[in-house]
């Protein structure tokens, strides 16, 4: 039988506070078969009394179609306890792949002029966030467009808006004069699409209205509904492999986000 | 700002989405829907373009065959195709979908009324479902019935809307009824709505030959006779005939293989960069290549035909055994050639070619082989299992490319062997790579002819197999010459020998 083939096209560090470790054990394993990269779990336990590092190595493999081997890439999963949580740069830098891009998936709202954060957003060449996550919309984004000469930066919440917007974008020249919009889904996906409506339009009298939900399940343009986009909505693992496919900065995020925090 | 102006401005809404262009909606008509073609190939490729949402909104499919049936007979049976060749999972509802507008015709186009049968569907289909007057024809038909069913479509164009026309291999049989097949089908369509498919052209890792040359800045400076020694291309099945006995004897590998996909390989390796990815750019080079193609001699051609053998330790028939083969056929099974592209790039650097069936496993390569290091500066026993650079690309199985290096092996003394860079395709893209159908209906649907052959490609095509079939003309060689399952006959071998030089090894 041929040997197996060990592959990584990035290396993928996750900061992944506990709460958040079984969701994002989850979506890794989806991820990782479309995107076989070495993967590093960071989980902070800033208020362990000890200063430690606890290290877990495994090895995932994946059969190639039609061809009789593996492709097996490394999981590093690495508890950083007490001190050892404010300098990750110091811990993950000797473990990146050389000349291969670096993205980091934050987990919940970043701690926003933390060092942990600032150490990570100059190491990496793209910080994945999801503003589902975060509380007090539309306040954080302030702090998000901060990062947006530092590094480029992707949105889950902004990836699950996609379909929608493709959908919306449809409509024009009609949408043009849209005065509400109204947002059954969660207060990101409702923040993000009515920055991208205003900052695409270039008007600032849009209004939004927001029917929260844990979903993005519908759209109104001046009280009357949008058709609903075509196809299944993406798994969590696809729309995280989605924003792992870029490698440039996203203008019309960017400025849908500044719209927004305004 | 009101509508009116907003008509006049480009759609901001559409800045920064992926959109994949869509095709406009259109009517398919399938000559040959009870073949093969339709069955193994083209209806999967449907149903995983409509599983991927990448066909038209409005979007009709028209079976024309001359076997009797209607239209539920004509679904299920495709419906059994899908599930049976298809590479996606089956899912109903996307079936049904692709089902609800498809339509079959049993009708012969030699048949008086058949046109008109045919031509009254697709009107209705058109009006009912606003398709514009757009038309894609498949002609996945034998080659005698095209010239018939070309002249019927061509009389009765759509007066709206594009038309698009389809052609499988083989196109013409030499140069003199590729170039009459031509002019016929130029009277009613315009080179830009002829799609000649060669499906190879369709492949990922044919496409990738493409990036590989002109997204990478090292390997261009020595893609040239300077540094090249070498290239081999191999294109080698291990199935026979597989019961087409009738078209094989009118072909022979010479037609079915190194007339279309062989030489399409070698322009694409051999080809200047074009100036944008465009059609016609990429063709122009493509065709320069071909024209450059010096004729080789007889004593550069070897052909083959297969006796008895044993492929994967099954025991297989000779050629002259398999059904419908009289048991005195002189058609090769097997060609090897030594051909130079004479132009200021590849002067005196050969390219070896070979091709052929029943061969010791289904391998399609091109091989860049490398000169020597001018002076290792080793001891000569040190580098003994050293072999020059190599870089490989496996256009299938094993999809990828593979570069050999001399690396030093480890401990005392210096030692060298030749060890392989891997890139295999599975190992770093892990979406499944589309068939090469899927890429060609969708680029006809979408009008983009990069990926599809040109009428001077295929005419410098046939002009050099017709001046090698010519000289063979003048001699019989004995037949068989080459066991089944094994890398083809020895005169094969003896033409690299001759160049001090021998087929990669395996």
């Amino acid at each position: 039988m041929p040997p197996n083939l060990r592959t990584s096209v990035m290396t993928h560090i996750a900061w992944v506070p506990k709460p958040w470790l079984d969701q994002a054990r989850a979506a890794l394993a989806g991820m990782a078969e479309r995107h076989p990269s070495r993967t590093i779990l960071l989980v902070p336990d800033p208020g362990a009394t000890e200063s430690r590092i606890d290290a877990q190595l495994s090895l995932e493999c994946y059969p190639v179609p039609d061809v009789d081997r593996n492709v097996c890439s490394e999981v590093i999963e690495l508890t950083l306890c007490g001190s050892r949580a404010q300098v990750p740069a110091s811990i993950v830098e000797p473990l990146l792949i050389s000349d291969l891009p670096v993205f980091v998936r934050w987990r919940g709202e970043p701690p926003w002029g933390a060092q942990e954060l600032d150490q990570l957003v100059d190491l990496t060449d793209r910080l994945v966030v999801d503003s589902t996550e975060w509380e007090n919309l539309p306040h954080p984004y302030g702090h998000l467009a901060e990062l947006f000469e530092r590094t480029a930066v992707s949105d889950i919440a902004w990836e699950r808006t996609s379909r929608w917007r493709a959908l919306l974008a449809t409509l024009w020249p009609g949408i043009a004069g849209v005065r509400t919009v109204r947002v059954h889904g969660t207060a990101a996906q409702g923040q993000l699409l009515h920055g991208w409506l205003r900052s695409r339009l270039g008007r600032d009298d849009v209004r939004l209205e927001l029917v929260e939900t844990v979903r993005l399940e519908g759209i109104d343009l001046d009280g009357e509904p949008a058709p609903f986009p075509p196809g299944d909505p993406p798994s969590p693992s696809e729309v995280l492999s989605e924003e792992l496919d870029r490698f440039t900065r996203d203008r019309i995020y960017e400025a849908a986000v500044r719209a927004v925090a305004g | 700002m009101s509508t009116t102006a907003a008509e006049q401005q480009r759609n901001p809404l559409e800045e920064g989405l992926m959109l994949r262009r869509k095709p406009d909606p259109c009517v398919l008509v399938i000559f040959g829907a009870s073949g093969d073609l339709t069955h193994k190939k083209l209806m999967p490729a449907l149903y995983a373009l409509m599983l991927r949402r990448l066909l038209p909104p409005r979007f009709a499919i028209v079976g024309v065959a001359r076997t009797e049936a209607d239209d539920d007979a004509f679904r299920k049976d495709m419906k059994e195709a899908v599930q049976r060749y298809a590479r996606d999972e089956f899912r109903e509802d996307v079936w049904e979908e692709l089902a609800q507008n498809m339509h079959y015709v049993a009708t012969d186009f030699a048949d008086e009324g058949g046109e008109q049968k045919l031509e009254r569907l697709v009107e209705q289909l058109d009006s009912e479902q606003e398709l514009g007057g757009n038309r894609v024809y498949y002609l996945a038909v034998p080659p005698a019935a095209v010239p018939t069913i070309v002249k019927e479509l061509g009389k009765r164009r759509s007066a709206s809307g594009w038309t698009r026309l389809i052609v499988e291999k083989p196109f013409g049989h030499d140069l003199d009824s590729a170039r009459a097949l031509n002019q016929l089908i130029r009277r009613h369509f315009d080179e830009r709505e002829i799609f000649r498919i060669d499906h190879y052209l369709g492949k990922e890792t044919v496409q990738n030959m493409l990036a590989l040359r002109f997204a990478n800045g090292i390997f261009e400076p020595i893609w040239n006779r300077q540094f090249v020694d070498h290239v081999q291309i191999t294109v080698a099945e291990s199935i026979g005939i597989e019961g087409r006995a009738e078209y094989y004897e009118s072909t022979g590998a010479i037609r079915d293989i190194f007339q279309n996909h062989l030489l399409q390989l070698l322009a694409l390796t051999a080809m200047e960069p074009p100036i944008d990815f465009t059609a016609e750019s990429v063709r122009n080079e493509k065709v320069k290549v071909l024209r450059a193609i010096h004729t080789p001699g007889p004593k550069s051609v070897v052909r083959g035909q297969y006796g008895r053998g044993y492929v994967e330790g099954e025991e297989v028939p000779a050629y002259r055994e398999e059904k419908g083969v009289p048991p005195d056929s002189m058609t090769e099974t097997y060609v090897a050639a030594k051909l130079y592209v004479d132009n200021w790039r590849w002067a005196d650097t050969p390219f070896y070619v070979r091709m052929g069936k029943r061969l010791a496993r289904r391998e399609t390569t091109i091989a860049i082989q490398f000169k020597r290091a001018p002076h290792p500066p080793f001891e000569e026993t040190a580098a003994e299992g050293l072999r020059p650079n190599v870089l490989l690309v496996h256009v299938q199985p094993d999809e990828g490319v593979s570069l050999a290096i001399g690396a030093k092996v480890p401990g005392q003394g210096m030692q060298i062997r030749t060890v392989h860079m891997d890139f295999l395709y599975g190992g770093a893209f892990r979406t499944g790579m589309p068939e090469a159908y899927e890429r060609l209906i969708l680029d006809a649907l979408l009008g983009d002819g990069t990926l599809f052959t040109r009428a001077d490609e295929v005419e410098e095509q046939w002009l050099l197999v017709d001046s090698i079939v010519a000289a063979w003309q003048r001699d019989r060689p004995y037949f068989p010459n080459y066991n089944a399952g094994t890398w083809g006959p020895p005169s094969a071998d003896e033409l690299l020998h001759r160049d001090g030089r021998s087929w990669r090894r395996h």
